[in-house]
């Protein structure tokens, strides 16, 4: 009878631990996925959309100075500012500022890296890669007159 | 007199287990209250958290901030900075969006971090439209063109730069 009892208390104890120990792994789950910081797909579109319309320090003459979706196109014919900059090494000089200054890339960041390619109908205009490509990525492409096209990723 | 005695016991456990079995559940319905309520309060940041994400994406399109035509190369995502400095502190608009700040942070160029005022702009790079003295939650953001006219020997051109606009919830406690 006193065995028995044993048993019953036993078994009771088991089945407490078993559903401690269930309800602890629900729980480091779901606080787990609390504490992630999510990449909103909106991030990668409006940052092209916003930093195309940035205005440049190259001009064809004062003060008419031209946007960065200018600069790509001023880029593509291979022309030079009035400061006698070639407006190909601007745009590049802009664009690794601007990333530099909009993503904190590293790998204590959610961000892990981007990188930003402009590309005409036949050849690759630019190409600027900061931190580490990674499998997660969201991106996001714009379509500019003459064939120009831009091509943003944000590895995660 | 005995049996009595022994029927009064009764009634006094009875009473007791009575007593003893309400305050349990009591207690037990408090506790559950307690934990519905934080769910309550949680699902409140999160749906204020989610409206803030919302608002971000679409804010700089609405018409107290959006370019419409009048820089030669806006397009979507752009704010007239000179629209936004006018409407700074507006108490008409103090409730219009239901979040707890709003600001501009320019990104690019890089200048040195001071708040904007009708006084200073536009030497500066914080624009705060608006913020409430409450609990704010931690912020969503949206990057956006900062445009303007700027004059340069005498003759007016158009400026956009990069920035970044902030939107603060209200945690509700």
């Amino acid at each position: 009878m006193r065995k028995k009892g044993q048993e019953e208390m036993v078994g009771f104890a088991l089945i407490i631990i078993v559903v401690a120990v269930i309800l602890l792994i629900f729980l480091s789950f779901s606080l787990r996925k609390s504490g992630q910081t999510q990449i909103e797909s909106y991030e990668a579109d409006s940052f092209i959309q916003a930093f195309l319309q940035s205005t440049t320090e190259c001009a064809y003459y004062k003060p008419s100075y031209l946007s960065i979706k200018e600069l790509i196109k001023a880029c593509d014919l291979e022309t030079t500012c009035s400061n006698g900059k070639e407006s190909c090494k601007v745009l590049k000089e802009t664009i690794e500022e601007i990333l530099e200054q909009s993503w904190n890339t590293g790998e204590e960041s959610v961000y892990k890296g981007n990188s930003l390619e402009i590309y005409s109908k036949d050849k690759e205009i630019l190409k600027v890669q900061q931190g580490n490509e990674t499998k997660n990525y969201k991106g996001s492409a714009q379509i500019l007159a003459n064939g120009l096209e831009v091509k943003f990723k944000l590895y995660y | 007199m005995v049996k009595n005695k022994s029927a009064q016991l009764k009634i006094q456990q009875m009473t007791f287990m009575l007593i003893a079995v309400t305050l349990f559940f009591v207690l037990v319905g408090l506790f559950v209250l307690s934990i519905k309520t934080y769910g309550l309060k949680k699902i409140a940041n999160n749906l204020e958290e989610e409206n803030a994400k919302l608002l971000v994406a679409k804010l700089a399109n609405s018409p107290e901030f959006s370019c419409g035509d009048v820089y030669s190369y806006s397009e979507i995502n752009c704010v007239d900075a000179d629209k936004v400095i006018v409407l700074k502190d507006r108490k008409e608009y103090a409730d219009f969006w239901k979040v707890a700040n709003i600001e501009i942070r320019k990104i690019y160029p890089v200048t040195a971090n001071k708040e904007c005022s009708l006084k200073n702009y536009p030497d500066c790079n914080i624009i705060k439209v608006f913020s409430k003295d409450v609990n704010a939650g931690a912020y969503q953001s949206n990057f956006v063109s900062l445009c303007r006219t700027e004059i340069l020997e005498g003759e007016k051109y158009d400026k956009c730069e990069l920035a970044k606009i902030l939107v603060n919830y209200e945690v509700k406690e």
